[in-house]
């Protein structure tokens, strides 16, 4: 069993993809899983800050939103081709995540977390104001690509499952990248970071500089996931920039498993499926997300995926 | 924009001062509760909305608005005990997240509470009727009830500066917040120690939210900008300081203050470029340092 | 080599040669953890400078020491609890073998592989380099700490407390092992064992109340009357 696991583990990229590719056929519509593989992404992006440097951010809700605001802007205003939305959504979320950074490492200990909820904050309020860019209250609307060229192949983009299929090339791509940093010299600092900033220091690392390389690398892959959004839902909310959000990607990580590879993506789907279910029944979900969050936080700190693997591989010598 | 006279400039300095007075109380109680626990509490704003709730009902069924303020901080305190001796007493220990991740699953939670009890609308609280109207403080009218709210303000902090630097408990809350084993040595139970700041803290947020009641509309979400507002007021001032949190506080709500008189679209962003000037210049805060309260 | 230093408290102005083992002892208190701390980049001094190989180092950022060769272990462990006693010393060679690299996997970098295992062998640790850092007894974390200062390629050594907790045989472990270290390097101890660093040390710096009480080999502070009243009816 434990030599199953860590085949997979090296390999964990092609057996996360092996999973989406089916995973459609798992969720009762489409659409669903479209947003869990964007949220999961979205949550991906947080655990490399999160799970792996230990840096508790409130604010990365700040690069979803503006990833989408970038690209939907690209689209609406500018009539930008889809390729060159995304690129745009995810430097200019990249951007906003190297400024937020900046400012953000400054701030030791518990204000880091304080600190990247304010900022985010700020970059709402701004979003907010621009509302001849951003439809301010109403959102940016009309973000509409139906059609996606690729090598003069054309692909409808309204079809769901085609749909899910190009957004699941792009996160796919993304966790490719996420797991070679994460295998690489720069993915054995960062944890050292994690572990024992004072240590990492005293053997000649420049603690804040990983900080901040890890808040832009986090940033960009979460503005990925931002500009997935905004082609998927046609619509840019206001509610991409909220607390709430950043709430969510927070969640979602404990949920599945902080600093675990696959974790994430096990949260996302999770928090959404259950939402999908329980706001049949009721409308007070945040009731119970905040109810399981809790009895997470208290009992089952490990997340689910992180619980299992903890699980399998406890006979570790 | 008409004409900025001295007189508007002091005026709109001192509404900022009153605005600010809340800013001071939320303050105070994230660092109590910080300073001596070490938890950073996400559920401030939301106790915050708790104790507004908590003012519009027990007005509504006393009539009495002092009767009311005093009500309040004992109600939501109390609920602040159950917090800690329930959900944030077990996680001491495993490090500074975790407490911070339960206060902020509690938020979710008592926002919710609060929705399905009174509902999502929202209620407007009545200035009571002592306190209405304007008076003429020399430079022009200024509202009743936001001179009072400064006064009240000023009166909480003397008296909690004297609990804590005079009293017993309050050298044992000093005491505790350097270095906890000592009091424990001592003989002094801790982990009751613990329960009654945090308690208090929350009873701090619970009060200032029926405080500002009557200065604004009093729904579910009140607490969230209100969070966000007292995070940027305790990396300005730095955690673990009265000093710290009544002179933050009182910057941060005249900053905001003259911003909305000069510039209002501007106003919001104000208070995060002052955030961001402290962390260039002084990361640890105007006042900050850590451990001692005081 | 030279070192000029000013405590924050007092003046302590000292210098090391290369390739020695000096000892810095003192009644608890005395300002050996300042000064340790200086010296290794932890804090930096109001007044006077600290000069490493000719060069004025004085208020360099932590991370620069280890890259300068200078490498220290820690008085209370610190090291990377969740990893494994062999990545643990393995990142810690990786600073001074790999250059910043988001890319290429870790474990295809054999020689940091093979580097961490010799040094895990050096402080007598090679068994239990699979476990977790924090499931180590308290003595193999002591020698984990002393590893992972070996690991950047020091010219100089600072150890602060090395034995401090361990038994008697531990104690006597270590010690042959940092007077094996001390022939390749510069280490510089800091003791409040008198007793432990008399035999091994070619020079001994005294410090008691911030101030630098006597300084020289071990016969001579020894024999030197200050040291004596100073370290009366504690054991020497």
């Amino acid at each position: 069993m434990r030599d199953a696991v860590d085949y997979i583990s090296r390999h964990r990229v092609a057996a996360v993809v092996l999973f989406l590719i089916a995973f459609p056929w798992l969720m009762p519509y489409e659409a669903l899983a479209i947003n869990i593989l964007i949220f999961g992404l979205f949550a991906v992006g947080f655990n490399l800050l999160f799970g792996y440097t230990g840096m508790l951010s409130f604010g990365h809700a700040a690069f979803l939103g503006s990833g989408s605001y970038f690209a939907g802007m690209a689209v609406v205003h500018g009539s930008w081709p889809w390729y060159a939305a995304i690129a745009a959504g995810t430097l200019g979320a990249t951007a906003i995540g190297l400024l937020m950074g900046l400012l953000a490492i400054r701030a030791r200990g518990i204000y880091f977390s304080m600190v990247t909820l304010a900022l985010a904050q700020c970059v709402y309020y701004i979003f907010y104001q621009a509302d001849r860019w951003t439809g301010g209250e109403n959102g940016l609307r009309g973000v509409k690509v139906s059609a996606i060229k690729l090598f003069g192949v054309e692909l409808n983009f309204v079809d769901p499952l085609t749909k899910y299929y190009i957004v699941l090339a792009f996160v796919a791509l993304a966790l490719w990248f996420v797991s070679r940093v994460l295998a690489s010299p720069f993915g054995a600092v960062i944890e050292t970071v994690r572990e024992n900033e004072r240590r990492s220091a005293a053997c000649g690392y420049d603690v804040a500089r990983t900080k901040l390389v890890v808040f832009v690398l986090s940033a960009a892959i979460c503005g990925l996931a931002g500009t997935l959004r905004a082609l998927h839902l046609s619509v840019v909310p206001i509610d991409s920039l909220h607390y709430l959000t950043s709430g969510h990607a927070v969640m979602m990580c404990l949920l599945g498993g902080m600093g675990t590879f696959f974790g994430p993506f096990v949260g996302a789907a999770v928090f959404l499926y259950l939402e999908d279910v329980v706001t049949t029944w009721t409308k007070h979900w945040m009731l119970v997300v905040g109810t399981v969050f809790i009895v997470f936080v208290l009992f089952f700190p490990r997340g689910i995926w992180g619980s299992i693997l903890h699980w399998v591989r406890r006979g570790d010598a | 924009m008409g004409e900025i006279t001295l007189n508007l400039l002091l005026l709109q300095t001192i509404a900022g001062v009153a605005l600010g007075a809340i800013f001071v109380l939320l303050a105070i109680g994230l660092s109590l509760i910080f300073g001596m626990l070490g938890v950073v509490n996400f559920a401030h704003g939301a106790f915050f909305m708790l104790g507004a709730y908590a003012g519009v009902y027990f007005y509504g069924l006393t009539g009495n608005f002092w009767f009311s303020l005093l009500l309040v901080p004992l109600t939501v305190g109390a609920v602040g005990l159950a917090v800690e001796r329930v959900l944030v007493r077990p996680l001491y220990g495993r490090g500074l997240d975790y407490p911070l991740l339960l206060t902020f699953g509690l938020s979710y939670v008592l926002v919710e509470a609060i929705r399905i009890q009174f509902g999502v609308e929202g209620y407007q609280m009545g200035t009571p009727a002592a306190l209405r109207g304007a008076v003429d403080i020399g430079i022009g009218h200024f509202p009743t009830y936001r001179l009072f709210l400064i006064g009240a303000t000023a009166a909480i902090v003397l008296a909690l500066w004297l609990f804590i630097e005079k009293t017993r408990f309050g050298l044992i809350i000093r005491a505790g917040a350097q270095d906890p084993e000592i009091v424990r040595i001592l003989g002094i139970d801790i982990g009751r120690v613990w329960l009654l700041v945090f308690a208090l803290g929350i009873a701090i947020a619970g009060l200032s939210g029926i405080l500002a009641a009557p200065t604004r509309a009093v729904t579910p979400e009140m607490g969230i900008p209100v969070l966000v507002e007292s995070f940027v007021v305790t990396v300005v001032g730095g955690m673990g300081s009265l000093a710290g949190a009544v002179v933050a506080g009182l910057l941060v709500g005249i900053v905001y203050s003259l911003t909305s008189l000069f510039a209002p679209e501007m106003a919001e962003m104000s208070i995060f470029v002052l955030m961001a000037l402290v962390l260039l210049v002084r990361p640890q805060g105007l006042f900050g340092r850590t451990g001692v309260f005081g | 080599m030279r070192y000029g230093k000013f405590l924050a408290l007092s003046e302590v102005s000292v210098a090391f040669a290369r390739n020695t083992l000096t000892a810095i002892i003192g009644p608890n208190g005395a300002g050996k953890t300042t000064f340790f701390n200086v010296i290794s980049g932890a804090l930096r001094p109001s007044y006077g400078r600290v000069i490493f190989d000719g060069r004025d180092i004085t208020g360099s950022p932590q991370h620069a020491f280890a890259r300068m060769g200078i490498a220290k272990s820690f008085q209370i462990t610190n090291v990377f609890p969740q990893l494994s006693t062999h990545e643990n010393v393995r990142v810690a060679v990786q600073m001074r073998r790999a250059r910043f690299d988001i890319l290429t996997p870790r474990d295809s970098l054999t020689e940091l592989t093979d580097k961490a295992d010799q040094l895990l062998a050096t402080v007598g640790l090679a068994d239990a380099r699979r476990r977790p850092a924090a499931d180590l007894a308290h003595g193999q974390q002591r020698c984990l700490e002393i590893a992972l200062a070996l690991a950047c390629e020091p010219k100089l050594l600072l150890l602060d407390e090395p034995t401090a907790g361990m038994s008697p045989e531990e104690t006597v472990a270590m010690m042959d092992l940092i007077v094996t270290l001390a022939g390749e390097r510069t280490v510089i101890l800091v003791e409040h064992k008198m007793k432990l660093v008399m035999g091994i040390c070619q020079r001994v710096i005294v410090l008691h109340h911030g101030e630098l009480l006597a300084e020289g080999s071990p016969e001579e502070v020894r024999a030197n009357a200050e040291v004596k009243r100073v370290y009366l009816g504690q054991g020497v």
